[in-house]
């Protein structure tokens, strides 16, 4: 073999050792889940996706959302380490995949459970860029389920439009906890600041937002909030936030009526709210809100 | 031995005998279910206990209501005959045990769901111990309050409360693939059945019956027992319990007494004096009706 030829076979194994690398690093594991205790029996699992709730009792385990599909086994391992007890329901906030893509991996053996509206969306694929194997809920309600299971009551309820046309608040009554979903959003770690998203197509409302919040207020007695994402926080926490949104809704429904376009829109929550240009609530709100808030 | 013990021998003997009889009579298995099918994939199972309805899919059997407890092993075997998948999920009408007393059975196995009052009635017992022929039943784990659907197969089953009636938990499933109700004993024989006890109302009853006729498009009506039925039953049923509440409230606001308002009943419809209707419904109705 000469020298040319070498240097080419050299050549070749440099692109090829390359190549590896670079498809190595994008089969990253998922970022690391954290789990933090809420509650004796109680603790939210953050990292890559929607907060999980997890809700033990002695008859087995009461999930709220189960993150993306490539998550499973990490949720599992995480709850692993606080019980041995096996999941047996899965409570899905909304349709989502950082909320609901683990469906997939959860169904055969946990009960899943949603809105009927939910179910509807993950079968019309209103979320354009979510996977497209996404599994719905068997099991639907309307207004409000429960589950019992070992003494423990874990309840769903739909209170109106909001982040979707289907989202499910969880209560723990006996915990005085509640899990918001994506009613409550703290995404400053994705760079989209404490603002809430609303989902248009997904039958979300920006006007009926802070009504839903304050029926939630009104109807369960809690001090914990366990969000969609973001910290762990309170009652207060959560009337703040409702407090923002009216606020937004004020400043872009005034500045709408100014007869704004679209992209000045865009601009304005962009300044205002730091929704970066290609960001979610960019995407998914700002063309709804000129419509809604007309 | 002399002919007064061989007398008394004898006696004890045919006493045991009989004895022995009455024992065997008492441990009688209970009455055979008998499978009728509505459509391919709709069986309705009748005999001791509730009418059940059995939803076959390509991904397991979905039930209305259990029967009594000791029918277990029937309603299986029933169930069998018609299909090989299993029973996946349960939906109860109601908490009373001739519709319930199976969920001990088929807990273990298949998910039970029921309206939260009725999983209530039941840890509650709010069915009078001389109704029950069996233990508690036991309740669902999980609960609704307005309205839940399970999705098997392609198939949506949908339970749904529209307000009190039979009691204040009634669950009116719909199979909306093949127009078909089941109605629970919101309607099971020709007088309406009212569990005051358990939250039911008679001024109530045709109310909700009206809001299922508006809801649901069907032509199959599955009553709680009986024989199957239909729309236009369902109907003219809801009329004559509107009738009956008419006339018994007349009579009630004349001032007569409970003792009257039984004999009216039992004159004008046939209220037997030691029949369901006279025992669950007639007090009650004396408060409601005034």
């Amino acid at each position: 073999m000469n020298r040319r030829h070498l240097v080419r076979l050299a050549a070749a194994g440099l692109f090829l050792f390359i190549a590896w690398i670079a498809w190595t690093q994008n089969q990253t594991a998922p970022a690391e889940l954290k789990v933090n205790k809420v509650r004796d029996n109680l603790y939210e699992i953050e990292g890559d996706g929607g907060n999980v709730a997890v809700r033990i009792t002695n008859e087995g385990v009461i999930l709220v959302d189960d993150k993306y599909e490539r998550d499973h086994d990490a949720i599992v391992a995480a709850i692993k380490s606080v019980t041995p007890q096996p999941v047996k329901y899965v409570f899905s906030t909304h349709y989502h995949e950082d909320h609901a893509g683990g469906n997939a991996k959860f169904l055969p053996t946990s009960e899943i459970i949603s809105t009927k509206n939910a179910r509807t969306s993950i079968l019309e694929h209103k979320q354009l860029d979510a996977s497209p194997n996404i599994l719905p809920a068997r099991v639907v309600f309307t207004e409000e389920t429960s589950v019992f299971l070992g003494g423990a009551e874990v309840r769903a309820h739909y209170f109106g439009r909001g982040h979707t046309d289907g989202d499910a608040v969880i209560y723990f009554p006996d915990l005085k906890t509640i899990h918001t979903g994506d009613l409550m959003a703290d995404t400053s770690d994705l760079r989209m600041g404490t603002s809430p998203t609303v989902d248009y197509r997904g039958g979300g409302s920006l006007l009926e937002y802070p009504k839903t919040i304050d029926k939630v207020l009104a109807a369960y007695d809690f001090d914990t909030v366990i969000p969609g994402h973001g910290p762990v926080t309170n009652r207060q926490g959560l009337a703040t936030y409702r407090d923002n949104v009216v606020k937004l809704i004020a400043r872009a429904q005034a500045f709408i009526r100014q007869g704004k376009s679209q992209a000045e829109l865009a601009r304005f929550m962009q300044t205002e709210y730091r929704w970066a240009p290609t960001s979610l609530p960019q995407q998914w709100s700002v063309p709804g809100m000129m419509t809604e808030l007309k | 031995m002399n002919r007064r013990h061989l007398v008394h021998a004898g006696g004890a003997g045919l006493f045991l005998l009989v004895a022995c009889l009455a024992y065997t009579q008492n441990q009688t298995a209970p009455p055979e279910l008998k499978v009728i099918k509505l459509h391919e994939n709709l069986y309705e199972i009748e005999g001791d206990g509730s009418n059940v309805a059995v939803r076959v899919t390509n991904e397991g059997v979905i039930l209305v209501d259990a029967k009594h407890e000791r029918d277990h092993d029937a309603l299986v075997a029933a169930v069998k005959s018609v299909t090989p998948q299993p029973i996946k999920y349960i939906f109860s009408t109601h908490y009373h045990e001739d519709h319930s007393g199976g969920n001990s059975k088929f807990a273990p196995t298949a998910e039970i769901i029921s309206t939260l009052n009725t999983r209530i009635s039941i840890l509650e017992h709010k069915r009078p111990n001389d109704r029950q022929t069996g233990p508690n039943g036991v309740p669902a784990q999980l609960v609704f309050t307005d309205e839940m659907s399970v999705f098997l197969g392609g198939v949506e089953v949908r339970a749904r409360f529209f307000g009190r009636g039979h009691t204040n938990g009634d669950a009116v499933i719909y199979f909306p693939d093949l127009k078909t109700v089941c109605l629970g004993d919101m309607m099971a024989g020709a007088s309406p059945g009212v569990d005051y006890n358990g939250g039911g109302s008679l001024l109530e009853l045709p109310k909700t019956l009206g809001k299922v006729l508006d809801a649901y498009d069907f032509d199959t009506v599955i009553t709680g027992h009986g024989p199957l039925t239909n729309r236009a039953s369902l109907v003219t049923y809801r009329e004559n319990i509107v009738t009956l509440t008419t006339r018994a409230q007349a009579f009630v606001q004349q001032g007569k007494s409970q003792d009257e308002l039984a004999k009216f009943m039992e004159t004008e419809y046939k209220w037997a004096p030691n029949s369901i209707q006279q025992i669950q419904n007639v007090p009650g109705m004396m408060t409601e009706l005034k």
